[in-house]
């Protein structure tokens, strides 16, 4: 039976990465409640202008779509942020203890430490945060616009609602009301799917039932079956209120049912990318790496740098140059299934795409069965309710490419049902540790919390019986480091009014 | 016998704790609390008997009652009947069972025989507690029934086995290698990572020099020096 | 003092079985031994250190003096004892979503037993009849089942190429030693103290970690 969303009540974020709809700018802003009722107010004001998830139109005829906006608006809550709402106390006893507790008091569990501990944030988490609102613009312009909307919003709240400051900025500013975001742009001044390391970025996100167009996306991108198919996750994985992989509704609901049908949880990191030290570190491991600086790359991230190609199919630098003529000459659709659609079934090794490559940890696909076959109730079993709907654009410019210490980052947020099993599980389980795969305490490169004073290694695996060593990556500075973030509740389009309206009722 | 597998031996014991109290506080409670503060890690008196890879200690105080709801009937009669009887929808509740002991449940997975683990447990097992008095393993079977009795080794180990019971199923997902060997393995395996790391793209004259320092150093065939102690907690 | 020593958690659980579905679960248990296939799920997870499973008739619960008096119950008890790697829902999760027909199979026969799908119930279940441990003991904290395993690769791989190939000229050396790396390519993960799986086990351990130095 397929499930229909109901696109007009979901928060638009959680279904598009406004990235992908030519939305290159962002600005994001966290706001304190200071007081009850003008809080609810406010949070009215905004909801109107709140952007749903219904698909914009391709003509005007079309009568079941919106009209693509200048600028988006989504809002989402930390748990303070919901207590000062007011919200009943019988609603917010049922929200889970990761989200009740926020990002900085979960450091331990995400390795958040040395130079990623809360001490070293930007000054706005010294503060308690309880909401955030995100623009998303087609131009800056119309993300000023909305912007200033938003602070009439705010002094219309006649102290209802103050507007935090203290984010660093691009001129060592550490007191900036915002945070802004933008897509990388190339030489010719052409928007680019990159990150400041020079990877493609937002490939794979996973696919839902419900989404649009499933059937024409789903491949590598939802669960893999026995019999090698993809179908779309469970709904449940990453909206509330909805049934999940384990056959049922998310346990981390609050009550009543309409303050938690199709919302969802958001987790907020501003990520740091030291990229003078990931620039001199490539530079020094390619020395002795037997393949090209890019084939190390690729190495690191299961993708090549420039496009993304998945090194599983095109493990070196002569199945590159094969593989990037055979994209050249593809279509839309061809292109698409060639970075999605693969698994690691032929490479159980590790041998072309390795083990601690960030996509291999990330979402191993089916190969944490190790080819035993029907080991597992389903190839993707410790897979499928690990998985995470990635939403996020880089900030700040890289003035200096041999120094870390400008302003140049990721701000990355992740949407799930169950911070704890999905997103904090990936976080600790696969990035900073590798049981699951075998390797020890062997952290991925590029996100791992590598520990200056005790710094790892990886291993990048070779053909097996081919007599060639395997090649060692070793001390592996700190390359991201965690600058800020927390824990929101994306409530529906429903909750919004039954919050703002102080109707929510758990009786 | 399921209670091996290979060399490893899974050890299953319940030793029914006196009923009353001394003081205010029952045999069973400081029985609970010796075994609550007993140092941890390297420190733990078991890390002192030779041959134990894991193993634990905690009080059965009862037995639960079966209040969630499920179906796990595999006749389902009484589910029938039971529109039809009141008194066999109430029989068709799970039963309430209550232990009329309190039990100490000591747990290991060891290597080798049982007599010679036992002997060891006996033995070597000691400590400092928390109060600065040295103790041996008395201390914590102290106020078990009938354990006054027991005065030397063949008398626990009779004791012991006594409270014994054989497991049905005995998984092994490790290996059946004695202790020594598997720290010896383990501290071998970190040891060579380094190695490997650090002389990567050495010339083959610098890597075969090294490499025979390092067994030198090593020692592979050697199990008990170098290699990680019972309990190691940091590297 | 936790049910956590290092990378390994310990679980207890007793459930209580109708004493005349006793013989099918020892007979599930002998079938299980004898035929390797039914722990491929559980042997390809590999959490595991070791495991097992105790059954408990009625009328065996150890009675030693004729002081001690007679336990008199209704059903037959199942002991489960696992020494695993992870934290608590990590196993219990990775168990239900890989293996979930051998969950069954196990505790089919227990008493108000709720199946492993869906997933909530099977943790009511689990957690409703598990017990602390008091004292847990792990004589390897900073390895888990796999570091065992693949360290023992490693020993004799060692051994055997130190025996044959040492004293072999320069090149020959260093091709065999290639080889050596070559095969032991994913036994190679460095071992380092546990991540923290679970916060409040972490505050128990830092509280008493500080009362042994005061």
């Amino acid at each position: 039976m397929t499930q229909n969303l109901d696109l007009t009540d979901i928060q638009g974020n959680i279904i598009k990465a406004y990235g992908a709809y030519n939305y290159q700018k962002a600005r994001y802003l966290f706001l304190r409640i200071d007081k009850g009722d003008k809080g609810r107010k406010f949070v009215g004001a905004i909801t109107t202008k709140v952007t749903s998830a219904v698909p914009w139109e391709k003509s005007s005829k079309d009568t079941d779509s919106a009209v693509k906006p200048q600028a988006t608006t989504n809002i989402a809550f930390t748990f303070a942020g919901l207590k000062a709402l007011e919200l009943p106390m019988a609603s917010l006893r049922g929200f889970p203890e990761d989200f009740i507790m926020g990002m900085a008091k979960r450091k331990d569990i995400l390795g958040d430490d040395g130079p990623s501990d809360p001490q070293n944030w930007d000054n706005i988490w010294k503060e308690e945060v309880h909401a955030w609102i995100s623009i998303n613009g087609q131009s800056i312009d119309a993300v000023i616009k909305r912007y200033d909307w938003v602070l009439e919003q705010i002094k219309a709240s006649d102290g209802g609602v103050t507007l935090l400051t203290g984010h660093r900025g691009e001129n060592g500013e550490d007191d900036l009301p915002y945070q802004d975001a933008s897509v990388l742009y190339d030489a010719t001044g052409t928007p680019t799917p990159k990150e400041h390391f020079g990877y493609t970025d937002g490939i794979g996100d996973p696919v839902f039932e419900g989404q649009i167009n499933v059937s024409a996306r789903v491949l590598g991108r939802g669960k893999l079956t026995r019999e090698g198919n993809w179908e779309p996750l469970a709904t449940g994985e990453f909206l509330l209120g909805h049934v999940d992989e384990a056959m049922e509704y998310p346990q981390t609901a609050p009550a009543p049912w309409l303050l938690a049908l199709n919302g969802t949880y958001m987790v907020y990191r501003k990520l740091h990318e030291n990229i003078g030290t990931f620039n001199r570190f490539l530079e020094e491991q390619s020395k002795h790496f037997p393949g090209s600086k890019e084939m190390l790359a690729a190495k690191f991230a299961g993708r090549w740098r420039d496009n993304g190609a998945p090194i599983v199919n095109a493990p070196d630098d002569e199945s590159k140059e094969r593989w990037d003529k055979q994209y050249a000459e593809a279509d839309e659709a061809g292109r698409k299934k060639m970075l999605t659609d693969f698994t690691y079934n032929q490479d159980i090794t590790g041998a072309k795409c390795p083990y601690s490559a960030h996509i291999r940890r990330i979402n191993p696909r089916g190969s944490l069965e190790y080819g035993v076959k029907d080991a597992y109730d389903t190839p993707g079993a410790l897979v499928n309710r690990r998985r995470i709907l990635r939403r996020g654009l880089p900030y700040g410019e890289v003035k200096d490419a041999t120094r870390d210490d400008g302003n140049h980052g990721i701000i990355f947020m992740a949407l799930n049902v169950d911070i704890q099993r999905q997103f904090e599980f990936i976080q600790q389980q696969w990035i900073n540790y590798a049981n699951d795969f075998k390797e020890g305490n062997d952290k991925e490169v590029l996100l791992g919390n590598h520990d200056a004073n005790n710094p790892g290694k990886v291993v990048l695996q070779v053909e097996p019986g081919s007599g060639k060593p395997p090649h060692f990556v070793s001390k592996i500075p700190r390359l991201v480091e965690t600058r800020g973030g927390d824990y929101f509740f994306i409530p529906s389009i429903t909750a919004l009014k039954l919050i703002a309206a102080g109707m929510v009722d758990p009786t | 016998m399921a209670t091996k597998s290979g060399n490893a031996t899974a050890l299953t014991v319940l030793s029914p704790i006196k009923n009353g109290t001394m003081g205010e506080t029952s045999y069973a409670d400081m029985t609970r609390e010796r075994c609550l503060r007993l140092p941890i890690h390297e420190k733990s008196p078991l890390s002192k008997v030779p041959n134990t890879y894991l193993a634990r200690l905690f009080i059965l105080d009862d037995v639960f009652y079966e209040s969630l709801p499920a179906n796990d009937a595999v006749f389902n009669f009484s589910d029938i009947w039971s529109f039809f009887s009141d008194s066999a929808r109430k029989k068709s509740l799970p039963r309430r069972d209550h232990l009329k002991s309190k039990y100490l449940v000591f747990s290991s997975n060891f290597y080798g025989d049982l007599d010679d683990y036992l002997t060891g447990l006996w033995d070597k097992w000691s400590y400092t507690d928390h109060d600065g008095n040295q103790r041996d393993i008395r201390y914590i079977w102290e106020h078990c029934v009938a354990f006054d009795r027991v005065t030397d080794c063949a008398g626990f180990i009779q004791y012991i086995k006594r409270c014994q019971l054989d497991a049905s199923l005995f998984f092994n997902g490790s290996t059946d290698d004695s202790l020594q060997e598997q720290l010896k393995a383990l501290y071998l395996k970190q040891e060579f990572t380094k190695f490997a790391v650090a002389h990567q793209g050495k010339s083959a004259i610098e890597i075969q020099q090294a490499f025979k320092a390092f067994i030198a150093r090593v020692q592979p065939d050697n199990l008990s020096s170098p290699s990680w102690f019972p309990g190691q907690s940091t590297p | 003092m936790s049910n956590i020593a290092g990378k390994a958690y310990a679980m207890n659980v007793i459930t209580p079985i109708r004493w005349y579905m006793v013989w099918i679960n020892r007979l599930i248990f002998k079938i299980a031994l004898n035929r390797p296939s039914t722990l491929k799920g559980l042997i390809t997870l590999s959490l595991i250190h070791y495991a097992r499973w105790v059954i408990i008739p009625r009328n065996a619960f150890p009675r030693l003096d004729e002081n001690q008096p007679k336990e008199d119950l209704n059903y037959a008890y199942m002991l489960f004892f696992s020494n695993f790697n992870g934290s608590w829902d990590q196993y219990v999760d990775s168990f239900t979503f890989a293996i979930p027909a051998g969950l069954d199979l196990f505790w089919k026969w227990n008493v108000r037993y709720p199946k492993s799908v869906p997933l909530t119930p099977f943790h009511d279940y689990i957690r409703h009849n598990q017990i602390d441990t008091a004292h847990y003991y792990n004589a390897y904290p900073m390895a888990a089942s796999n570091d065992v395993k693949s360290a023992k690769k490693v020993k004799k791989a060692l051994i055997d190429f130190n025996a044959v190939s040492s004293d072999k000229a320069p090149d020959d050396f260093l091709k065999d030693y290639n080889k050596l790396l070559n095969d032991l390519q994913l036994q190679l993960g460095e071992m380092k103290p546990t991540p923290i799986v679970s916060l409040s086990s972490y505050e128990v351990k830092k509280r008493y970690e500080q009362t042994q130095t005061h």
